[in-house]
Formats: structure tokens, C-alpha cells, sequence
């Protein structure tokens, strides 16, 4: 398979490139998300798609974002997920989580 | 904290829009392949690759929705409410089979349910007043018997003054009242007491106020109870006045509805509170005494401290010497404390009820878990694993034992009122009835859910294991051993139920023969009480009760009359110090006044001597007559007719506008000797006693017995009418046949025999029952095997013994370990029997020969069925 050139995301961090992808573009329903990660990070990060929709539930279920259904055409309707106040804030918390943990495994790695 | 509500919020909106939240998945995924596919075809794939693709980079579709639904965490109930769907076409299915459970259960548990409700209000429920487990009664202690006993005024003062442990202390005695000017004469009872009780509890008057130190003595406070009925609630009543004994008395208050002073000895509830007039002597032992722990104060300091306050009193008053140690208990324990061990009995029995319930559904499980053995095997074979069909089978009983549970509440309510009505008047179990009532509360329901789930995982539990074991189906049919299991437990338990109720008919049958040393059939006996505002001289007192025994001795249908201030299980006696020149000085007897015609009406024979006679009056010398017990005590190789005792006389003085009670000692000679009557209680051996003529100690009241011809109940209006004649305003109070006497002083008996025998009855009903499913069974299952031996010439009677053969031998088993289980635990009884053992071996005996026959019969009935198995059909049967 085509996978092995691309890297899987690492675990967790799922929500938090959902949630900085709806800050960035605003409401966007999941089909949406999954293409804006891998563009971005350019086809880098591969986001299994599926697995979007459990991660989706999950920040549903948090209070993050909130989803609307919206009329797409006349048989066709999509699901708009919209960051809510609660997600920015934790968005931001996850970030500069990430970016500790980060900068801290950096310098671990680092060559002395 | 918003956040956390904001998720509960949507994990319910979820929950409750589980379906909505289905299509919408299905929806978005639905819609995200297409995209996929789309942008596939657009890269120039063919249309039946693209969505190919689509679907092989989206991943598991459907794992992924079942992910993405257990992000809400309702799986459980998705998998519960399947099992309780699973569960409820299975028992439409064996309607019969359910209907036999829900119906066990439902007994078994409507009868926890009842006893519950019972030891809650009983037992369980706090005494209504302010922090009760701080309440205390303190007593003095007779230095000789060391029993705890009534206190005098100064030392309860004295206590109040040098305690730090109790906060606050009262001292009150019962007495009675004739209450007129309201509706109708009436006899009330009544609590002295000194002020402060109220506060004390915790209690507050509805109306008015509690007593104040400088109110005197003409003061009173009326029960919520006796206000509305004998004053129509009449609001202004404060301040008014109410008549006692002829005193008018201004009313202070009335008491909240619903308080009833729980101390009520053997009298009914308390209708007037008036304050007490002490006695100053320190040997009037007169008073009870309730205190209030400081808070911190443990039970302990508290003993430690009033047992130096004792110890200081001794040495500062040695006239009080015979009686100088200070008990102290909880008041709760008082008033609930015999109730206690009964309560737990009564649980225990109806406790096993509930066992055999189970014992029968889980035998009825097992013949399901038999017949549907396919079922499970096939579920098992295509990977359920077998905690899911375990978690499934159990998931049944539950739902068994909560429609069995919903019977057994309806039961309970319907049973609730009849059982209420047999709680006997005047055991502590009355009065907190009486006082609080039983109610199926939140408590109650809480237990029977407690108790139904745990039945459910008994009863269930087994047969769940058991049909899903590996290898079941295979070793299907060798569960002979654990259904035998189940019936010996079963047998074993209504032995124990059956050998209890029968130890305590027994003790019945014997208390019913007892010779009471009077006849207490046609016997009918009233209280008199002379308002003392009317009656004021002492010396009037006997005149009126001789009138009165004359009068009503010469009415039609009387045969004879007589009065006394008590008589035998009136359980009004008072037990008095008697002084024997030569023996003892503190001889114990009952005392009693008498009218001449007293002890010739209640029929107790004369052994020696005399009787008295209108010639033993206050100028004549002085003289009593004694019983046989007092004879054979105190002079059992003499005569004692002309020996004389010492008696203290109670001399009431009204001085400085109280009353004071002294004491005098006086000789006294016995002039005769009379025959023992069960005096204290049916139950109780005869105590010595010493009856004094009415005219020699004046009592203001006295109990008139009539003997009669007829009913004695249909001579009530006319001996009333005839009483009036000559006082038109002299309540009669505890108007009884010595029949209800009687049945009273048996009564708790009665109610612990009859609750006991139902649940001993379920008990064999329940086993016969379970046995005679559990033959069925076998019948059934070896049809086939009885049908080739009948073929190869078995008689009927083999078939039959073959088949009885599989349950006899557990029976047996289960009726040893019963005898054994009844040995050990019929003593809990022992407070219910009367000269009966509690491991009385005839009664065992019979027990276990009802027992036997019963499941004898339980065990032959469906085994004869097999006997008459037609060969031919039964070869055929498969």
C-alpha cells in the first residue's frame, strides 16, 4: 500500500489539527477536514478518514465544536462542524501543550 | 463544573435521540465516500473503482460507526435494553414458566416487603424528637436486687444541680385525671412532670407555650388528640380552663399533632401534662427521670460521673441507703429494645421464604436452561462469549425478580393494613405503630429492590453458570445433583420455619391450659376513680365502692361483684416491701385492697382461715389475707394464720398546698389463705401477695369485677347505668371481659405465633411445590428410559419407587441438616416459649413427620403419573 511514504498521525493530536483546521478555515464539514489536514501538510500527515468521525464525536461530546446540518443542492445536504468558544480556548491549551512537549523532545534530540 | 453539565446534557440528548444520531452518521459517512468517489472519477478512474477506493481509504465503516457511538458511552444500554427485549419475548414464550417465577417471587418478596416496613417503623425509625440518641433515662438502683427503679424528687434535684454530662434532666410519674366540662366525663391519662420535658425533647406546643418555672400548679397542656375531640380544636382553648379531678386548671398549650410521649409503661398514650407536685421525702421513689446528654458528653463520663454523685449521696443521706446507684440507658433502647430481637427473627424467617422462592426459580431456570441447551450451544458456537450469554441469562432473572418485586409491593400494600390491625395493643411494637404508623416509605422500596436483585443473582446465578459451562450440552441432563442440592436447601429451611411455628404452638396450647387460679370466663371489670374534688374524705371511699359492689351484685345476670385496686394481668400491680418478724424485713409481695366479695367473685378458692368481712373495718384490728406462694415462702413448716407482718402504709398529707407521701410501718395478722393466680402475666409463676380489706386502706380507685350469668359484654350499659345513679359524672374507663384480659396478655404471642406460622406454611407450600416440579422434570426427562422398563416388565410400583428414589434421598439429607440448623437456631425463640425447649424433641418429631408426609406427597403425585407412562407411546417419543 501507499501508506508507508506518508506518516500516520501521532495519537491525540487528531483533535487538535481538527480543531486548528476549523479555526482556520471556519465551518467545514468532514470530508472538508480530512482534505484541508492532508493539503496543508502537504500529503505528509495522513489522516485515516474514517477515523475523523469518531475523533468528530468525541469533540462533539466536549463541547468543542458544534455541527449543522446545511443544504448542499436539492437531495443533498452537508454537516458543517463550527468551532465554539470552548474549542478555541482549547485549542490554544493544546497548542502550547504541543509546543512544550515538542521543543522538550527537540532539545533531547539534538546533536550536543 | 459547566462543562461537566454541558457534557451530561448531550451525552443524554444522545442518548435519548440514539436513532437520530444512527442516520446521521450513516449520513455523513455516506456523503464523504461520494465526495471521495467523485474527486476519484475526476482523477479518471472508472466509476465502480473510484467508489472502490473511496471505501478502502475511509476505512471500516461500520467499526467505525460503532466508535464513533461509544464516544458517548450509552453502549451498556444498548446491550441492556437488548437483553431485556430478548428477555421479554422469551417469557411470552413460556407464559406458564414466567407466571410461576413472577408469582413465587412476588409472594416471597411481598412478604419481606411487609416485615420490612415493619421493623422500619418499629425498629429502624429514630425517635421524632430533637438528636434522640443524646436521650437518656437515669433510674436508682435498689442496692439488693440491684434492678433499676423509680427516684425521689431531692435526689433527681440533686443530680440536676452537681451533673456536667447531661445538659438538661426531668422527672415526671403517670397518673390519671377525671377530665369533666368538655364533652363528656372522661378518664384521662396523665404525665407530671417537672418543667423543661418539652424542651428537653425538642418539642414545641402547636398552641400556647410549655410550662414556665413560675406558672404553679394549676396548669396543663393537652394533647393535639384529646383537643379535638373533646374540645372540637376550638382555637381560643388557651388561656381557658379545663376541669381535672374537679380543679379547674388553666390551659397552657397544645401539643403538636402527632407527639405522643413514648414512655407509656402499661397505660395508654398521655392526654394531659400537668406539673408535678414533688414529694420532698428523699425515700419516694415516685418519679422516672429522662436527661440530655451535653453534646460531647459520652455515655460512659456520664456513668462515671453519676456513680460518684451516688456515691456522694449515699454518704450524705443514709436513710436512703437501700437504693443508691444511678443506672443510665438510652432512652431508644428502651423504648425499642424488645422489639429488637423479634424484628430480627421475624426477618430471618420471612428471610428464608425468600431463600426456597429462589431455591424454586432456580430449579425452574435449570429445566429452562435444559430445554433451551440448542439455543446456547449455538450461540456459544458462533462467538458470544460466555460472559455475554451469562450477563443475558442473568439479565432474565433480573427482570424475573423485578416483575416479581412489583408483585410483591402490590401484595404488601393489600397485606399491610391487616397486618397493622394484628399488632397487639400494648407491646412497644404497638406503641410505635400506634404512634408513627407503617408505611411503605422510600426505605422500604429501596430494600425490596436491594433484596429482589439479590434474589435475582441467587437465583440466577447458578443455572447461568451452569447451562453455559463447557461441555454442558454434552454432559446436558447430569444436574440431578444440583436440582437434589436445591430441594435438600429448600427442606432444610421449611424444617427449621415448621419446627419454630411449632415449637411456639405448643408453648401456645400450653399457655392457653394453664390454670390461672381464677375463673376469667364471665368475668367483666371496669375502673372506677372518685374525683377527689367530690370525694374529699378517705372515709367515704369505701362506703361508695360498697354501694356500688352491692349494687351491682344484685342487678339481674350478675351473680356476684366485687372491687380491687388491681387484679391478675391488669398489670397494674404494685410489688411492696413486707417485714416477716423472725425471717426477713424485706419480704417482696404484690399488694392489693379488697372488697369482701372480691376474691369469693374471682372465684380464687380459700385454703385456710377467712375471708374477709364488713366486720374488718377501720375500728377492728388490723388484718390481711395472703396467698399460698407467700405461705410456702415465708413460713414452710408453720401455720401462718395468726402471725403478723410488717407493712409500710403511704400516707398522703396535704401540707403548705402540695401533697407529701410518707411512709409508716404497721403490724398487720393474717386471718386466711388463699389459692396463687397467675397475677404478673399468664406466663408468669405465681408471687407471694398480701391483700389488704378495702375499709382498713381507702382507695380512691378501684376496679369493679362482675361475675355474670350471661355474655358479660351485654351487662356493660346496665352496670354503667347503675354506677351513674349514684354519680352521674363517673367516667368508666377500661370497660373489659377478663376474656380480652386475657387475650391481651398473650396477645404479642399470638401476633409472633401467627406471623411465623404464615411464613413456616409458605415455607412447606413453597418446598412442595419445588419438589413436585423437580419429579415433573425427571418424569418428563426419562420417559423414555421408564417406558423400556415397563416394556422389559417393571411393575408400577418400581416405576414409581425409581423415580421417588432421585428426591427422597435429598429430602433426607435436607431434613438432617434442617433438624441440625433448627437445634441451633430455635433458641432465638426461646423469649416466645412457655415450658417448651427449644429443642422440644416431640415437637421436632411431629414437625418433621408433617414435613416428610408433605414431601412425600409432593414427591408421589407426579411419580404415580409416571407409573401409568403407556410403553408403546413412550418408545415412540422420540
Amino acid at each position: 500500500m501507499d501508506v508507508s511514504e506518508k506518516t500516520e498521525i501521532p495519537p491525540g493530536t487528531l483533535e487538535m489539527l481538527i480543531l486548528k483546521t476549523l479555526k482556520r478555515f471556519g465551518p467545514m464539514h468532514g470530508y472538508g477536514i480530512a482534505k484541508s489536514i492532508q493539503q496543508i501538510s502537504e500529503e505528509v500527515l495522513r489522516v485515516e478518514e474514517g477515523s475523523l468521525y469518531p475523533a468528530l464525536q468525541r469533540i462533539l461530546k466536549k463541547g468543542w465544536v458544534t455541527a449543522e446540518w446545511v443544504q448542499a443542492g436539492p437531495k443533498r445536504r452537508n454537516r458543517m462542524y463550527r468551532l465554539t468558544p470552548d474549542g478555541r480556548r482549547q485549542l490554544s491549551a493544546e497548542i502550547s501543550g504541543y509546543r512544550r512537549v515538542s521543543q522538550a523532545i527537540e532539545r533531547v534530540i539534538e546533536p550536543a | 463544573m459547566r462543562q461537566w453539565f454541558g457534557q451530561l446534557r448531550r451525552s443524554l440528548a444522545a442518548l435519548l435521540h440514539r436513532d437520530r444520531l444512527d442516520r446521521e452518521l450513516e449520513e455523513e459517512m455516506q456523503a464523504h465516500l461520494e465526495f471521495q468517489a467523485a474527486e476519484n472519477r475526476q482523477n479518471g478512474m472508472p466509476a465502480a473503482e473510484a467508489r472502490q477506493a473511496a471505501r478502502r481509504r475511509f476505512g471500516n465503516s461500520t467499526f467505525l460507526k460503532e466508535e464513533s457511538r461509544g464516544v458517548w458511552g450509552w453502549r451498556w444500554v444498548e446491550v441492556l435494553a437488548q437483553d431485556i427485549r430478548f428477555a421479554l419475548r422469551l417469557m411470552r414464550r413460556s407464559p406458564t414458566f414466567a407466571a410461576t417465577a413472577v408469582l413465587t417471587l412476588g409472594l416471597a418478596i411481598g412478604g419481606n416487603t411487609l416485615v420490612f416496613s415493619l421493623v422500619d417503623a418499629v425498629v429502624l425509625r429514630p425517635l421524632p424528637f430533637a438528636d434522640p440518641a443524646r436521650l437518656y433515662l437515669l433510674a436508682t438502683v435498689e442496692a439488693e436486687s440491684q434492678q433499676a427503679m423509680n427516684s425521689s424528687y431531692p435526689d433527681f434535684r440533686d443530680w440536676r444541680a452537681q451533673s456536667r454530662s447531661f445538659q438538661a434532666m426531668a422527672a415526671f410519674r403517670g397518673d390519671s385525671f377525671n377530665l369533666t366540662g368538655a364533652a363528656e366525663p372522661k378518664n384521662v391519662n396523665s404525665l407530671c412532670t417537672t418543667p423543661g420535658l418539652f424542651e428537653l425533647l425538642g418539642v414545641q406546643p402547636a398552641l400556647g407555650r410549655p410550662f414556665a418555672a413560675a406558672d404553679g400548679d394549676q396548669v396543663v397542656l393537652l394533647s393535639h388528640r384529646l383537643w379535638v375531640r373533646q374540645f372540637g380544636a376550638d382555637p381560643g382553648i388557651v388561656g381557658r380552663v379545663a376541669r381535672l379531678d374537679g380543679r379547674p386548671y388553666t390551659v397552657l398549650g397544645i401539643l403538636p399533632e402527632g407527639f405522643h410521649f413514648p414512655l407509656r409503661r402499661f397505660r395508654g398514650d398521655h392526654d394531659v401534662f400537668v406539673p408535678l407536685i414533688p414529694s420532698l421525702d428523699r425515700t419516694t421513689w415516685e418519679l422516672s427521670v429522662l436527661g440530655r446528654l451535653r453534646p460531647g458528653a459520652t455515655e460512659q463520663q456520664a456513668r462515671v460521673e453519676m456513680d460518684g454523685i451516688a456515691r456522694r449521696l449515699a454518704q450524705a443521706y443514709p436513710e436512703s441507703r437501700s437504693r443508691q446507684g444511678i443506672a443510665i440507658r438510652p432512652l431508644e433502647r428502651d423504648v425499642v429494645s424488645s422489639s429488637r430481637e423479634t424484628a430480627a427473627m421475624l426477618m430471618g424467617a420471612v428471610g428464608f421464604v425468600l431463600l426456597i422462592a429462589c431455591g424454586n426459580v432456580a430449579n425452574l431456570l435449570l429445566s429452562q436452561g435444559a430445554a433451551r441447551k440448542r439455543e446456547i450451544a449455538i450461540r456459544l458456537a458462533i462467538g458470544a462469549s460466555r460472559g455475554r450469554v451469562v450477563r443475558q441469562l442473568l439479565m432474565e432473572s433480573v427482570l424475573l425478580a423485578a416483575l416479581g418485586a412489583a408483585v410483591g409491593v402490590l401484595l404488601a400494600r393489600w397485606g399491610l393494613p391487616l397486618m397493622v390491625r394484628l399488632v397487639p395493643e400494648r407491646t412497644t411494637f404497638y406503641t410505635r405503630v400506634h404512634d408513627y404508623g407503617v408505611h411503605i416509605n422510600l426505605a422500604v422500596l429501596a430494600f425490596t429492590g436491594a433484596v429482589s436483585l439479590a434474589a435475582a443473582v441467587l437465583f440466577g446465578a447458578l443455572p447461568a453458570l451452569k447451562s453455559t459451562a463447557p461441555g454442558a450440552s454434552a454432559r446436558f441432563g447430569r444436574q440431578g445433583g444440583l436440582r437434589g442440592a436445591l430441594i435438600a436447601f429448600e427442606v432444610s429451611l421449611a424444617f427449621v420455619l415448621l419446627a419454630g411455628a411449632g415449637l411456639m404452638m405448643n408453648s401456645m396450647w400450653r399457655l392457653l391450659s394453664v390454670d390461672l387460679g381464677f375463673r376469667a370466663d364471665h368475668l367483666l371489670t371496669m375502673d372506677i376513680t372518685l374525683p377527689e374534688v367530690k370525694y374529699p374524705n378517705p372515709k367515704s371511699w369505701p362506703d361508695f365502692f360498697a354501694q356500688a359492689t352491692d349494687r351491682v351484685g344484685n342487678l339481674p345476670g350478675v351473680i356476684s361483684a366485687g372491687a380491687s385496686d388491681d387484679f391478675p394481668l391488669s398489670r397494674a400491680y404494685s410489688i411492696n416491701t413486707v417485714g416477716i418478724p423472725g425471717v426477713t424485713d424485706k419480704g417482696r409481695a404484690a399488694f392489693h385492697r379488697v372488697t369482701e366479695s372480691y376474691l369469693s367473685t374471682m372465684g380464687t378458692p380459700l385454703v385456710r382461715g377467712r375471708l374477709f368481712t364488713p366486720a374488718d373495718s377501720e375500728q377492728s384490728a388490723a388484718v390481711v389475707v395472703i396467698n399460698r406462694t407467700m405461705a410456702a415462702r415465708f413460713w414452710p413448716n408453720a401455720d401462718p394464720i395468726g402471725k403478723t407482718v410488717m407493712v409500710a402504709r403511704r400516707v398522703v398529707r396535704s401540707d403548705g398546698g402540695g401533697k407529701r407521701i410518707a411512709f409508716v410501718r404497721q403490724p398487720v395478722a393474717i386471718v386466711g389463705v388463699v389459692g396463687d393466680v397467675r397475677l404478673l402475666a399468664v406466663d408468669r409463676e405465681p408471687i407471694p401477695e398480701v391483700f389488704f380489706p378495702y375499709r382498713q386502706w381507702p382507695q380512691i380507685g378501684m376496679s369493679l369485677v362482675a361475675r355474670t350469668a350471661a355474655n358479660p359484654s351485654s351487662l356493660v350499659p346496665v352496670i354503667q347505668k347503675e354506677i351513674w345513679r349514684m354519680d352521674a359524672d363517673l367516667p368508666l374507663s377500661e370497660v373489659r371481659t377478663m376474656d380480652d384480659v386475657f387475650a391481651r396478655d398473650v396477645a404479642e404471642r399470638h401476633f409472633v405465633l401467627l406471623l411465623v406460622g404464615v411464613f413456616a406454611l409458605m415455607a412447606v407450600v413453597l418446598s412442595a411445590v419445588g419438589i413436585g416440579g423437580v419429579v415433573s422434570y425427571n418424569v418428563r426427562r426419562r420417559t423414555q428410559e421408564i417406558g423400556i422398563r415397563v416394556a422389559l416388565g417393571a411393575s408400577g410400583r418400581d416405576v414409581v419407587w425409581l423415580v421417588m428414589r432421585q428426591t427422597a434421598l435429598w429430602m433426607l439429607l435436607g431434613m438432617a441438616a434442617g433438624t441440625a440448623g433448627a437445634m441451633a437456631l430455635t433458641r432465638l425463640l426461646s423469649k416466645y416459649l412457655y415450658h417448651v425447649k427449644p429443642t422440644d424433641p416431640a415437637t421436632f418429631a411431629l414437625a418433621a413427620a408433617a414435613l416428610v408426609g408433605i414431601a412425600l406427597a409432593a414427591d408421589a403425585i407426579p411419580a404415580r403419573r409416571a407409573a401409568r407412562i403407556d410403553p408403546v407411546g413412550a418408545l415412540r417419543y422420540e
